[in-house]
This record gives structure tokens, sequence and C-alpha cells, in this order.
């Protein structure tokens, strides 16, 4: 035990003397940094600009009115499920937003405005809202309506309108909230038929709901003016089209419904992809450590004084110590970043905890977490027993990485839609895959049976793959020239080639 | 008593065998040669003996007792194919050594810094290995062997890569040890060593023992030559195998004489005196090693002079 920890103190120590360790243990907690930073003080324009030029001065007026309402009842949709999400709807039982309703008509969205919109709403549910609650943020409008610039005319017809304002396409336009960049230009005839047609112009990025805003509105006053031709009152052909079906859409608050089965599964996931990261950069540092002993040709002296499964528990242990270090101070971080992060601990970490109902669960994970070390770990120290050089490991590692990785990330990406899809569950069986799969599955609903059963799987895998890995460590260490073909690795963990 | 013992010992890999059917003993105290040349078996014979490697057949006893790592507290081993933890700071690498061994830090520390200023490495005792020469390097090895202060203290090549000047601080800390009571086993294929320094030696050739004892021992299996000037053929004198005429002149001719090994040349010369064989000159050659190594191994084996 003595000559273990010493190998582990020594690996530990020299790995953690490396810049390269440094940089990797405090890229998180930097990157976190730097997004709060980022967050808060550089905040991207994620508007844009449009340009509406209505030569027939018919469709100008409704085409900005329904952008706005559009704009409000996006606005509205979020205030009525952050309302709902926190409970505030108490504080006006009558309003619009205090129903958990995510759709909304014309009316309800003209009421909203004329209640004051969003501002009005929120300085009344702000008594009812809890503490931990996220300040709510009213989004600024996407679109910005911009005048034509001034060195640009629509007089000479929309060809020469659209040639003059090719720059600002490209570039961006002024507005009265500033620069912003131009996303559409649409010019209306005076004329709308089949040979003068509405023309948009866009700088490659159209936003469909724009141009159904500016489509609807001029059908709209089109068809209004048919039905006046027709004899209708403009009050009763508004009444006609304006008419519309009450739907009440409802929704489960934010947070619930299959919002909760992708938050469940968030902390069950981060484990996944940390024992993953975790197993890969400590691997490699085995690898490497194990190839400086072989091509350094220092470990004769080495073994001299410890067993060669001593040296390999050591590099186990002192390189796990490592992992866990990277572990401890990423979960800080990320701890950190829940704290600071207004909301996020109510919204996402506390229903996530919340999933862990059974404390069999804690010990079930830490199982998987160890198992899936051991079980990546020993593939590297064989991978790297077994090669003279970095480049001999590279072509042994490939294609364990792609085995590895890719089954496991198409499984991650199906354990957030459904965890106990056929994917998730048969790599729970296989046990290369089970610490990754039943730790992203942890909160899905698996029973006590499936954790015992690939636990057991899972723990013979990890002996018979540490006894017998174990023994192509051992063969390899002093070996000398070529690294062996499948044939003499399959006999050097049959002990049948020990040199 | 013996401090490595090797009992019929064989040793093969796969269709190869590595050394066969090889017995000898190492006596407590003084330094003991293991010569032969590559792929003699010497590096394996020694890697049994500190269980890296378990013989195929036969018996191995270090300290009197089986070979295994509870003997590391007891025994330096310098391997032919050296290398260090290149990141390792000097200090610590020989203090690791010594834990590896059993010593505790602060014993490792104290002896590490002595073997440091013994090997003039002071100032870089907090360098990492890395910023050290090759031959700094090979010294803070050698201080890693012997910080226990071993019984028995096994150098496999230890002087390969060392230039003179640090062959000879090697030389002269091994024989200190020897001195001091510290059994040296080490593996030359450099005679001029092993001529200087070991009191026995074995010789190996293709995995097995051709010779095992002291160097007189050694000399006494090559016969023994003579320059002599005479007045006769010496052909017909007791224990000549052979003469050869190499000048002279009518009267007095020079001879290059092979004797039968073992021969007796005080005998020989009292022979030549009493029989009135007129000489001139009586001059014998003493066989070195390289002779004995040539004869006893063949030259087809490679051999450092």
């Amino acid at each position: 035990m003595r000559s273990i920890i010493l190998v582990a103190i020594r690996e530990y120590r020299q790995i953690a003397s490396t810049r390269g360790f440094w940089v990797m243990l405090l890229v998180l907690p930097v990157v976190i940094a730097l997004t709060q930073v980022a967050g808060r003080f550089i905040r991207p324009n994620l508007n844009s600009a449009y340009v509406l030029v209505d030569v027939s001065g018919q469709y100008g007026e409704a085409i900005d009115r329904r952008i706005a309402i559009n704009r409000e009842r996006f606005e509205l949709g979020n205030l009525s499920a952050y309302v709902q999400r926190w409970g505030a709807g108490s504080a006006k039982p009558d309003a619009v937003w205090a129903k958990g309703d995510r759709w909304f008509t014309d009316q309800q969205i003209q009421q909203f405005i004329a209640e004051g919109g969003a501002p009005a709403a929120l300085e009344l549910i702000k008594p009812k809202l809890p503490k931990d609650a996220p300040v709510y943020k009213v989004e600024p409008p996407l679109f910005i309506r911009a005048e034509l610039p001034y060195d640009v005319s629509a007089k000479d017809g929309p060809d020469e309108l659209a040639k003059n304002l090719g720059p600002y396409l490209r570039d961006v336009i002024d507005t009265t909230a500033g620069e912003r960049p131009l996303a559409m230009a649409v010019y209306i005839p005076q004329t709308v038929d089949a040979q003068t047609p509405i023309r948009v112009w866009t700088n490659g990025t159209p936003n469909t709901g724009l141009i159904d805003s500016v489509r609807a509105e001029v059908v709209r006053v089109q068809r209004l003016k048919t039905l006046e031709a027709q004899g209708l009152s403009p009050e009763i052909a508004a009444q006609m089209l304006d008419a519309t079906v009450p739907i009440q859409v409802s929704a489960p608050p934010q947070g619930e419904g299959r919002e909760l089965v992708a938050i469940r599964s968030v902390l069950p996931l981060a484990a996944a992809y940390l024992l993953m990261v975790t197993v890969m950069v400590t691997g490699s540092m085995m690898l490497q450590s194990v190839i400086e002993e072989r091509s350094n040709k220092l470990l004769e002296s080495v073994l001299a004084h410890i067993r060669p499964a001593e040296l390999m528990y050591g590099k186990l242990v002192g390189l796990g110590a490592i992992g866990l270090t990277i572990l401890a101070v990423w979960v800080g971080a990320a701890i950190f970043a829940a704290l600071s992060v207004q909301g996020m601990v109510a919204d996402i970490v506390k229903p996530s905890l919340a999933a862990f109902d059974q404390p069999w669960m804690f010990i079930a994970m830490a199982f998987y977490f160890f198992a899936g070390y051991l079980i990546i770990s020993m593939l590297y120290l064989a991978i790297g027993a077994l090669s003279n050089s970095l480049q001999d490991a590279q072509s042994y590692l490939m294609p364990v990485i792609f085995l590895i990785t890719l089954p496991v990330v198409f499984m991650m990406v199906q354990v957030v839609q459904a965890p106990n899809a056929a994917l998730p569950v048969i790599l729970s069986w296989i046990p290369l895959y089970t610490p990754f799969a039943m730790l992203a599955r942890m909160t899905a609903g698996v029973s006590i049976a499936e954790v015992l059963g690939t636990g057991a799987m899972l723990a013979l895998f990890v002996i018979a793959e540490m006894y017998l890995l174990g023994r192509v460590f051992q063969a390899s260490l002093l070996r000398t020239g070529q690294p062996p073909k499948l044939s003499g690795f399959i006999a050097m963990m049959f002990g049948k080639q020990t040199e | 008593m013996a401090i490595l013992l090797l009992d019929h010992v064989v040793k093969r890999f796969g269709e190869f065998t590595a050394v066969d059917d090889l017995s000898f003993s190492v006596p407590e105290g003084g330094i003991f040669g293991f010569l032969g040349g590559n792929g003699a078996g010497k590096t394996t014979s020694l890697r049994m003996a500190l269980d890296i490697l378990r013989p195929t057949s036969g018996r191995i006893e270090i300290l009197g007792r089986a070979p295994g790592r509870e003997n590391s507290s007891e025994i330096g081993f310098l391997p032919e194919e050296r290398g260090l933890y290149r990141r390792m700071k000097v200090l610590e690498t020989i203090v690791y050594f010594g834990q590896l061994k059993g010593m505790d830090k602060a014993a490792a520390t104290t002896e590490g810094k002595r073997l440091i200023d013994r090997f003039g490495l002071g100032e870089w005792t907090k360098s990492t290995v890395d910023k050290l020469s090759k031959g700094m390097q090979q010294k803070v090895q050698v201080a890693a062997a012997m910080v226990n202060s071993p019984r028995l203290l096994i150098l496999d090549e230890p002087f390969s890569g060392l230039d003179p000047v640090n062959q000879q601080v090697l030389e002269d800390l091994v024989m200190e040890m020897a001195r001091k009571g510290t059994t040296v086993v080490f593996s030359t294929h450099v005679m001029q060593h092993a001529e200087r320094m070991t009191n026995r030696l074995l010789l190996l050739s293709r995995g097995k023992k051709v010779f095992e004892g002291t160097q007189e021992e050694a000399r006494a299996r090559l016969p023994g030559r003579l320059s002599i000037t005479s007045q006769a053929d010496p052909s017909s004198l007791p224990g000549v195998v052979a003469a050869q005429r190499t000048g002279g002149n009518d009267a007095w001719s020079d001879w290059d004489v092979e004797l039968k090994p073992g021969s007796d040349l005080g005998a020989l010369l009292q022979q030549c005196t009493t029989q009135g064989f007129a000489l001139r000159r009586f001059e014998s050659h003493r066989p070195s090693l390289h002779d004995v190594f040539i004869r006893l191994v063949g030259s087809g084996q490679e051999i450092a002079q």
C-alpha cells in the first residue's frame, strides 16, 4: 500500500506541476466568469431594423400596428408564463396575463397595451413574487422601423430604391434606438397586383414573421375595401375580418411538463458529461505518464522496487485524485455560477435535485462514476504500456475513443428527449457504456432491479478488465520492439506471452 | 554465505532461450563481475534476481531469500537502460527512489543530499532533471541506486555513457562501497573495468556459463606464453605446446612459446637451468581478461577494449 501511495503522490505532483493541468483546471471557471461579465456588460443588440416605403399610403400604418401587436403578443406570452411559474397571478386575477394562457387574440393584446403593457403588469405582480424569482426582463422589440436615409429616395421606383438601399442592407442603418442592421426593406407600389407586386429585400436572413405581417395587413386592407365596395359599413367589414374564435391555450407552468423531463435530467447528464470529460482528460495524462516511463527507460529502476500491479494501482489512484481535483473545481465553479445567476437554483438546480428522491441514487451514481473511471483509465493504461511513443498510442486510441464516445454522445442527446428509449436502455446493459447511460438516466425512473443488474454486470466487467488488462500492462512494461498485433495482445491478456 | 545464488536457472522467451541452465553464486563482500557480450543473458539474469522477470525453471536466492520486492530495502540497482522522470527535481528523484526502497523521507533526504554533494551536483539539487546534462543525469541515477546504502548493489553496465572522469568517480564510489562491506555485482563488457575492480567473475556466452572464479583462475585457463631467446629450439621442453621462431641470428634465436594451461613458469626456468638449456631472455606474458574473454567466449562476441 505504501508503494501505491508513493506512486500516486508522485503522479499527482507531476501532473499538478504542469501548466497544462492548471490551464485545464481553470478553463471552466474562467469561461464561466467571462460569460458572467460578458452577459452583464456586453449585451449584443439582437434587434434589427426594417424600412417600409408605402407609395400607396394605404398599408404602412396597418403594417406597423401589426408588427407592434405581434411584438406585444410575444411579450405577453412570456409574461404570462413568468406569472404562472412564480404564482403571481393573484396580483390581478382577471388580467390577461394572470391565467396561464399561451395564445392571445388581438383584442387581448389591445387590452394588455391599454393597461400599460409589461411595465404596468410587473409593477402589479412585484409584491407577489417569491424572493428567489429572477427579475423579468422586458425584451426590446425584434424589429425597429427606420426611416429612409437622406440619400435614398423612393421616387424613381423600386429598382432604384433597391440599388440605393444595397449598402445599408449590407451594413447598418440609423434608427431611433441607434444603429441597427437593416434586415428588410419593403416597397409597396401605388397599386398592388400581379404586375406590380410588393417588393421585399432582405439582408440574407428573411424573417417570415415580418413578411407575414406585411402580407396579412395588405390582404386585410384590400379585403376591407372589397367588403366596403359591396356595401358593408367599415365597422361591419372590420368586425367580419377581425372575427376570431376564442381558443384558450393552456400549458404547464415553466419547469413542468416536457420541460421538467429535461430539467430533471440536468444533473444526471452533467454527471455523465463530467465523467466523460474527466476520464478522457485523466486518461490522456495516464497515457503520457506510462509512455514517458517507457520511452525514458526508467521502468526497470521502478520495477526493481515495486510490483507492476502497485505501479498500476498507484497511477490509477494518483490520476484519479487529479480527476477528483478537476471535478471539485469545476463543480465548485458550476455551483458558483448557479448561485450567481438569479433564478437558476430555483429554476433548474432545485427541480433537478428534487428528482433524486431516493438516497440510493447518490450511492449508485458514485459507483457508476467510479466504475466508469476505472474502465476507461484501464484502457488508457494498457494502451500506454503497449505503445513506444505517442504516435503509437494515437493509432490505438482513435478507434477506442470513437467506440466509447460516439454511442455515448448519441445516447445523451436521446436521454434529454426520452431517457427510457431503446438506445439509452440498451447501452445501460453494455458495461463499457453502463456508467454513462445509467448516470444520464438516473432520475428517469430507473428501477432498483435495473441498477442492481447493470451494477453487477459492471462490477464483473471491471474486475475482468482489471485482471486482463493488468496482465497486458505488466507484460508490456519492459517489452521492446514494435507494439503487438491483436493476437499478441490477446496472448498477453491470457498470460501466454509475458515478455 | 552466498548473497546471490542461481541454481540451474533457465529463462525462455517463446522459442528463444535467454538463460540456459545457469548456476553460480556470489559470496557476500567484494565485487563480482558479470561478463559477457551483447545478448549473453546478463541483463535477463539480473532482472530475474530482482524479480522483474520470473525464471522458466530453476531456483534463485538473493540475500538468502527468494527474489521479491521485500528485498529492495537492502538492494541498490542501476539498470542498463536508464532514465529519469524529466520533470522531477534532482533531490526529489533520489528521495522518491529511496522511499520506494522503504526509507523514510528524512533519511532519504539526508543521504540524497550527501550523494548529490559527492557527485558534485550540489547546485543542481532543486533543478528538474531535464535541465541536466546526460552525464549529470547518470550520476543522479547512480545516487538513486545507492541512496539506501544497500547490502547488495547491482549495476548493469554502469559505465556506459559516462565520460572517463565520471567513470573514475563512479569506480571510486563503487570501490568505496565495497570496502565498507557492500557486495557489488556489476555486469559489463568493458574488460578493463572488470580487470581493475572485480574479485570474482562470471563469464556468460549465449545464456550459458563458461567460467566462474577469480581472475587468476580465469587466466590459468589460457595457455601461458613466453618470449625467449635461446640457442636451441624450446619445443622439447616440458610443458611447451608449440614454439615459433620470430627472429635472431645464427647463434641465438627469438622464440614465441606457447605453454600448456596451468604450466609453472618457475619450474620451467629451473629445468632450463639444470638441463643446460642456454637462455639470454626469459619473458612471460600474463594473459589479460580480454584474452581470456576472447578465448573462452569466442571472438564472435562483441567486446569493448
